[in-house]
């Protein structure tokens, strides 16, 4: 048996709404957007973040990788400090990527080689400019992890059927589309009819059905003549109108929004270019760790500037390509990334950075010890000097909760408010960032958010 | 034994000299290092054939064009070859460093005649190739969106106003005292007066200080021929004598923002070396035993705090010293007559020793329009990197 033991979300701040995107089309819904140093690796880890790091395997999903020739599973385990040596693959070319994932983590687990598979899905995709409305757009990461033991619902079937039809596609770089109604009709509709008649699914056992797909009207008519009541069974879905559709990670949100909504059978259709049912059954009430509301990007001007990753202009730096010595980041990965900290073993003096010596007692034996995320801001200034689309940058100096002192970026400070305005004696918190806009090579740090 | 120094060497300064400071697009680095060297050994009424060591001062070679690297590039302008010359390097204290080296080279019996010279030449390359640019390349995420060193000293004046209640206008009035200064001294880069509302409203560069806070990026050079107190020629010289060097490296260039004991509140660094200087200098009670003073005001937070941590005042009080005016020109302690580095400019190798002949002028009584009068005894101090090192040195017109 396996099961989805535990799972963790990460949204971007900021959101775009269709009416800012499209004033005229009179459109409801908003887009979630990373903030310019977020991209699917701090997506992804910041989903991460509370769920278990003891897994035999990681598994990550997404169409919009960051990297080529190099395993985005394999990086974000290495961010996480999995151990070495596991089992780490990408899945990715299509936007149902993350139940591709999800459903082989689950035959792994009921083959009985592997305990604990840990799924990451991340997607970070911006349209074209000017067909945001018409595109799959929603920035996210989700988290799951899959495993023998006991969890919070079971996973009791996985299916997948594959399609060759496929009604839009990228080839040369270019958008393919088939002609529409031959498309759906001998693509989709055939696909999703053969998954709902070959998975002999009991309709009347399903307490919530889930589709994700982009051809939704379609859709129903195949749910309805398989037997669902859409009325009573469709998953009542809060999650795409906060933050859009969320490509790779979408099928999995919606999972966890199902598993929010309550107890029972689950049954996710994950269609595209192929179909992936996944069966899952809910025992136990989860505390969703809901979306927050985000914070409305109003001017298109913003978006704009926002999408400039790479291209950022301003004070003149756009000259400053960004590098770092890969060594060093790789050396002092403990402090960089793990955030471990030295204690004084004789005065117990936190210190960030290492030294011979204590500098308080001039004692010369330190301990490790895992840093705290929260802290006190003791001072802070505003850098109006600094290459970013969004200046002036803040530097906070934080002591950290249970010790030792930090000096970070603030972040999410896109519009400067009384709610986000860092004061000394404020309560913040570490979020792990992309340290620089135009870099050559991911770097990453962390900053701080006011809490 | 002594941890350091507790007694005076007994030199003399018997040469000075200074160019002009400012944006120097017509002279190189090499014709900074012979209109210095040149004002200096004629001053001295010595040949450059006497001089037996010398110590060049440049901070950031690699941000300028290459020179300064070592002390071949002061022999080779000077054509000064067969002796030794080294390079110093310690942040903004390094022209004062070049000083306290031929000090203890003449003490020590290595040469009887040394040359100390500091030079930078920073406007050859733009400012994006600058400090910034640099930092952004180094690897060390905190540094890398491009660590200022006015956001460093800015982290200082916002918990400073925190703390003690300094004003915003306060540290905006250190800028003002010191370019009415400047509008004094022919050779500063600035020479305007200027009003506290022109600080405020100048461009932000570090919140809360602003461009007016912030001192200019500068070409220049300064020197000074030194010898031992022994070996001074009064028919010949006109010398000030040095009555204490204190140089003291305090904390580190990550320490501040990273160690939970650090309060930034007063440079350690400034302590020390004060504390050392004053006691080859015997100086117990510096407001009543010094007649002026040249400090690193960078920015001009970095002056008030240093008004402190050289006890000029207790702590906390430095704003009182500015509303009192007591260290504006006629003060009771006049503190940056030459306009210091908000007026005169950084740069950073030449500032320690520029400030050097200052103080000698003042105590020779040369100043001209900005003479501190019956000034006997001063002091120039130095703060580099973000407050790690710090230079004291008492200048005194009798030995």
């Amino acid at each position: 048996m396996s099961y989805i033991k535990e799972y963790g979300v990460a949204v971007p701040e900021f959101r775009i709404s269709e009416k800012t995107l499209h004033p005229r089309l009179g459109r409801k819904g908003q887009h979630a957007v990373c903030y310019s140093d977020q991209d699917i690796i701090t997506l992804a880890f910041e989903a991460c973040q509370n769920v278990s790091k003891e897994v035999d395997a990681v598994f990550f999903a997404t169409t919009t990788p960051v990297f080529k020739d190099r395993y985005h599973a394999s990086y974000v385990a290495d961010l996480l400090k999995l151990k070495q040596g596991i089992l780490a693959m990408d899945f990715g070319t299509s936007a149902r990527a993350g139940s591709d994932a999800l459903l082989m983590a689950d035959k792994l687990i009921k083959s009985g080689e592997y305990k604990n598979i840990l799924v990451v899905a991340a997607e970070v995709y911006y349209p074209e400019i000017g067909k945001e409305t018409r595109s799959p757009f929603g920035h996210a990461a989700v988290a799951m992890v899959v495993s023998a033991d006991t969890g919070i619902a079971e996973i009791t079937r996985t299916k997948s059927y594959l399609s060759a039809l496929a009604e839009d596609f990228n080839y040369k770089g270019e958008t393919v589309q088939y002609d529409a109604r031959f498309a759906r009709t001998e693509g989709f509709k055939m696909n999703l009819g053969l998954a709902l008649k070959e998975s002999n699914i009991n309709t009347s056992d399903v307490n919530q059905v889930i589709l994700h797909s982009p051809y939704a009207k379609i859709a129903f008519g195949q749910l309805k003549k398989a037997g669902f009541d859409l009325e009573k069974q469709l998953m009542k879905d809060t999650v795409t109108a906060e933050i859009g559709n969320t490509g790779a990670c979408h099928g999995l949100f919606l999972l966890i929004n199902a598993i929010e909504n309550g107890q029972g059978n689950i049954a996710l259709f994950d269609y595209l270019n192929g179909t992936n049912v996944i069966e899952i059954t809910n025992n136990t009430v989860v505390e969703f760790p809901s979306v927050k509301k985000g914070t409305p990007i109003e001017a298109y001007q913003d978006y704009l500037t926002l999408r400039k990753q790479g291209k950022f202009t301003g004070r003149g730096y756009e000259s400053i390509e960004m590098f770092s010595s890969e060594m060093i980041s790789e050396r002092e990965k403990d402090g960089l990334v793990y955030l471990k900290g030295y204690e004084c073993a004789k005065c117990g003096t936190v210190y960030y950075m290492n030294a011979a010596r204590c500098n308080a007692c001039h004692h010369t034996e330190f301990n490790q010890k895992q840093l705290e995320k929260t802290g006190t801001v003791y001072s802070v200034t505003s850098e109006y000097y600094f290459p970013s689309s969004f200046g002036p940058t803040n530097m906070v100096v934080i002591d950290l909760d249970e010790g030792g002192r930090i000096t970070v970026q603030q972040t999410d400070d896109m519009f400067p408010t009384e709610e986000n305005t860092i004061n000394i004696g404020d309560k913040v918190e570490l979020v792990f960032r992309k340290m620089m806009e135009n870099d050559k090579k991911p770097n990453y740090f962390w900053k701080c958010i006011k809490q | 034994m002594h941890k350091t120094m507790s007694k005076k060497r007994d030199i003399a300064i018997i040469g000075l000299g200074v160019t002009k400071f400012g944006e120097l697009f017509n002279q190189s680095y090499d014709d900074l290092v012979r209109d210095a060297a040149n004002q200096a050994v004629n001053d001295a009424g010595i040949a450059l054939d006497d001089i037996g060591g010398a110590w060049l001062s440049t901070a950031f070679p690699e941000i300028g064009v290459f020179k300064g690297r070592s002390g071949m590039d002061l022999v080779e302008p000077l054509n000064l070859y067969g002796i030794p010359v080294t390079r110093v390097s310690n942040f903004c204290a390094s022209g004062a460093d070049s000083i306290r080296n031929a000090a203890n080279a003449l003490a020590a019996g290595e040469c009887d005649v040394a040359m100390a010279l500091g030079v930078e030449k920073l406007r050859d390359r733009s400012p994006q190739d600058s400090i910034v640019k640099m930092m952004v390349e180094l690897s060390h995420p905190y540094y890398q969106k491009g660590f200022t060193a006015a956001g460093t000293f800015a982290i200082y004046a916002k918990r400073i106003m925190h703390e003690y209640g300094l004003t915003r206008e306060d540290i905006a009035n250190i800028s003002v005292k010191n370019h009415y200064h400047g509008s004094l001294n022919d050779k500063a880069h600035h020479r305007m007066a200027c009003t506290t509302d022109q600080v405020l409203g100048s461009p932000m560069v570090a919140d809360p200080l602003t461009v007016m806070d912030s001192c200019p990026t500068t070409d220049g050079a300064a020197c000074v021929i030194m010898v031992r107190a022994e070996d001074v020629d009064k028919t010949k010289h006109n010398p000030v004598y040095i009555d204490g060097v204190g140089l003291s490296v305090s904390t580190g260039w990550d320490l501040p923002f990273f160690d939970p004991k650090h309060d930034f509140l007063s440079f350690q660094a400034t302590k020390d070396a004060a504390a050392m200087a004053y006691k080859q200098a015997g100086i117990t009670k510096p407001i009543d035993e010094i007649d002026l003073v040249e400090v690193h005001d960078c920015f001009s937070i970095v002056e008030l705090l240093t008004y402190e941590d050289l006890g000029l005042c207790k702590q906390g009080e430095a704003k009182d010293m500015i509303r009192g005016k007591a260290t504006q020109l006629g003060g009771e302690i006049p503190v940056n007559v030459s306009g210091g580095l908000l007026s005169c400019g950084h740069p950073v190798g030449a500032t320690g020793v520029r400030m050097v002949v200052e103080i000698a002028n003042h105590l020779r009584g040369d100043a001209g329009d900005r003479q501190v009068k019956g000034a006997k005894r001063g002091i120039s101090h130095n703060i580099g990197g973000p407050g790690a090192i710090a230079s004291v040195i008492v200048l005194n017109n009798e030995n």
